[in-house]
Formats: structure tokens, C-alpha cells, sequence
């Protein structure tokens, strides 16, 4: 018996012709993540959230110079600013993904929400809504296009939809007036869940 | 069909293979048992002695994402005592000013405890940290672009631990890419951590309830 017959070799070249023809003939890749839908929005915009139907919305941003957890702790300081992001969440029947929520601003810079147990973004248990509020620690002289990126966290590729909020800061000038205006301090509210209606 | 030729070059690789059967299976024994005899002593790891520079507290020290400054002389042996219902435990507190230091991506982040460790020395192994305590919390998130943030970390050591100068190793992390041809992405991030530095600092005791 002769493996290498002639035909055989010849399939084996047209395999390896087919693999790079298929890869000139893939398209240019226009988005960074194909399997990505942008969501974006404003602050006090209801944002559908990851191709379900569960929403999520931003009811209000403040600044702050020192955070308070419990009336009883002293207010944790820093070097920066603290961006408080109050938000409302529904979710619907099906049950949504969770939720990795970074603020971005123009010059590439990630800002990650600061470890307290009551700064963070969930979704209730179906059928309810929830409100609550997320603490981040900013640069304030990299505020510029400040945009709260309320992503799914996923374990396989599959296609889904991330919420871009833009938090209304165009230039350094209003970010810095923000931050003059800063509040002393913000006693970070405990999440309340509700029936939603 | 099968011609004549074929059938007696089977049965002259049949013969050549029998012929050879027990010194091969010989070998194999051997191999196996080399093997064996060098996992039950510990490994073919080479001893290659330390390659990073050792520091003595205090000092700065870039590494990876992160830039440590040990401007605290003396690390705390924190020592808990034996009461009726816990054992006596002791920690080792190190103080350092951290600062985010990621140019590449502007994140912000908390320190990994496995990027700064304990070299207890005499071939034991490294203990890990339990990350930086900063502003009172520990695993605090440092931002790029602000000011250091004057931290601790700790490590678990035993009860009697009196050690006159402990030596830290700091690991850091590395901006590359993993390899595309396996089909991974090939964008860069912070990983496969290796060792920078040692950091040696001199200790002092304290009991738990005196100090706080």
C-alpha cells in the first residue's frame, strides 16, 4: 500500500491553499470587539443592558473629598477626587450578566470602582428594581470625557451589549469646576431594592 | 494483494524487533526508574543563587506596574497573644508608600499579594503577602496619576517569629503579549511576574493591644 500517491499530496496543497484564501477573504476588522454592541446614553437615561430585558440608569453624579461608609467610621480621604455615581437598576425576566462597571476618560485612562462593600452595580433578583451607588477615586486633572462603561462579564464570546454612559464632562475647564464644587463629603447610601413598577 | 516481498520484509522486522525486546524493555525500566529516584530527592531544579540586587530599607524600587518606597526603617513583628480562647498568633507588618506606576494602560488597580513576598532563607519557601493596606482598607485601588498612598502589607509567621532583618522579594509583573501562534490574543497585558528585588528591613516587636 503507498500513502503517498500523488492525488494524496495534491489534496494536502489545495487544504493549505484553501486556509490562506479564506484568510484574505475575511473582512477588514472595523470594530475593536465584533462581538460588542455600544449602548450609549446619558445621565438619567433608562439604558437597556445586555440584550435582555433589564435596564440600567445613572440618576445622578457627585463629587466628593471624602466618603463616609457608616456614620460611625471616619470619612476615608484622598489624594484625587471621589466620583459618586448613583444608579438604578430593573431587571427583567431573563437573568442579565453580571456587571464589571470602570470609568474611562479621553486619554485612555481606566478608573476602577473603590473596594467598599456598598460601592458597586448589581442587578436584583427578577422583577425588582434596585438603586445604589458606586464610588470611584479620580485624577482630577484627567476628567475630560468621563464616561461610566457598564460592561457584562462573560465567560464565553458570545454576542451581547455594553452600556456607555456619558457623564457630560466635554472639557477640563467644567471638570475642573466640578471639582472646585466638590462636596466635603458623601455618606455612601446602602442599595435598596424595590418592586418595579 | 499482498506480494511475497512485503510478507518477508514483515517477518525481518518482526525478527529485528523480537531480537532487541529485553534489552529495550531494560532501557525503559532504567528510564523510569531515574526518574522516579529524581522526583523522590527533589526535583532537577537548578540552584542558581539570587540574580536580582538586594536592598536594605530604606530604598525605592520600580517594579512591574508599581513603585514601592520604603521609607519606614523598621518592619513590626505584630504579636498577638495566647488567650483563653485563640492561640497566640504574629504577624509581620511592613510599611512602604505605593504608587501606580502603569504608564502603559493608566488603570487603576490593587496590589496582588503574590507580587511582594517573605524570603524566610535557608531554602523554605516564599510567603505571600496579603496585598497593600491603604487609607485603612485593604485591597485599596491605587489610581495612575495621583500621588503615592502611604500602605502596609502583612504576612502570616509563626507565633515565635523573632527574626532581626527580614528580607522581602518584590516581583513584578511584565507588559508582553502572549503568543498568537496558539492561538491567544496578542495584545499585551500585565503578567508572568518576575522576581526585581530583595528589600532587607530590620524589625521590631510589638504586642497587640500596646500600640493601638
Amino acid at each position: 500500500m503507498k500513502l503517498y500517491r500523488p492525488a494524496t499530496i495534491l489534496v494536502g496543497v489545495l487544504f493549505i491553499l484553501l486556509g490562506g484564501l479564506t484568510r484574505l477573504a475575511t473582512p477588514e476588522q472595523v470594530y475593536d470587539e465584533q462581538n460588542m454592541k455600544a449602548v450609549r446614553g446619558t445621565v438619567g437615561e433608562v439604558l437597556q443592558y445586555g440584550g435582555g430585558d433589564s435596564t440600567v440608569k445613572v440618576t445622578r453624579m457627585k463629587f466628593a473629598k471624602a466618603i463616609v461608609e457608616n456614620d460611625e467610621d471616619k470619612p476615608i480621604e484622598t489624594n484625587g477626587v471621589f466620583v459618586a455615581i448613583e444608579w438604578d437598576t430593573v431587571r427583567g425576566s431573563e437573568k442579565p450578566n453580571n456587571i464589571k462597571a470602570t470609568l474611562t476618560a479621553d486619554g485612555g485612562t481606566v478608573y476602577a470602582p473603590i473596594g467598599l462593600t456598598n460601592s458597586g452595580m448589581d442587578f436584583p433578583e427578577a422583577g425588582f428594581g434596585k438603586t445604589g451607588a458606586v464610588i470611584f477615586e479620580v485624577n482630577p486633572s484627567d476628567l475630560k470625557d468621563l464616561t461610566l462603561n457598564v460592561r457584562p462579564t462573560m465567560f464565553f464570546n458570545t454576542y451581547n451589549s455594553y452600556v456607555l454612559v456619558d457623564l457630560g464632562i466635554p472639557g477640563d475647564d467644567i471638570a475642573q469646576r466640578m471639582v472646585d464644587e466638590a462636596a466635603a463629603q458623601y455618606v455612601l447610601p446602602r442599595p435598596v431594592v424595590r418592586v418595579a413598577s | 494483494m499482498e506480494s511475497l516481498d512485503d510478507v518477508i520484509d514483515a517477518m525481518i522486522a518482526d525478527r529485528v524487533i523480537h531480537r532487541h525486546r529485553r534489552k529495550w524493555l531494560i532501557v525503559i525500566a532504567l528510564v523510569v526508574v531515574v526518574a522516579l529516584v529524581v522526583l523522590a530527592t527533589g526535583g532537577w531544579t537548578q540552584k542558581k543563587g539570587r540574580t536580582v540586587p538586594t536592598l536594605t530599607a530604606p530604598t525605592t524600587v520600580e517594579s512591574g506596574e508599581w513603585e514601592y518606597n520604603f521609607t519606614a526603617t523598621e518592619a513590626e513583628i505584630r504579636r498577638k497573644p495566647k488567650t483563653k480562647y485563640s492561640e497566640a498568633e504574629a504577624k509581620l507588618r511592613v510599611y512602604f508608600d505605593l504608587k501606580n506606576n502603569d504608564s502603559e494602560e493608566h488603570t487603576s488597580k490593587y496590589l496582588d499579594g503574590r507580587l511582594v513576598r517573605m524570603v524566610p532563607g535557608g531554602g523554605k519557601d516564599l510567603v505571600e503577602s496579603n496585598g497593600a493596606d491603604c487609607r485603612g482598607e485593604l485591597g485599596w485601588v491605587l489610581v495612575y496619576g495621583l500621588p503615592p498612598e502611604s500602605c502596609y502589607t502583612e504576612f502570616d509567621v509563626a507565633p515565635d517569629f523573632a527574626e532581626e532583618v527580614v528580607e522581602l522579594g518584590i516581583l513584578g509583573n511584565r507588559y508582553e503579549s502572549d503568543n498568537g501562534l496558539l492561538g491567544a490574543d496578542e495584545d499585551p497585558y500585565w503578567h508572568n511576574p518576575v522576581p526585581d528585588a530583595v528589600v532587607r528591613v530590620k524589625t521590631k516587636v510589638v504586642v497587640d493591644g500596646e500600640d493601638e
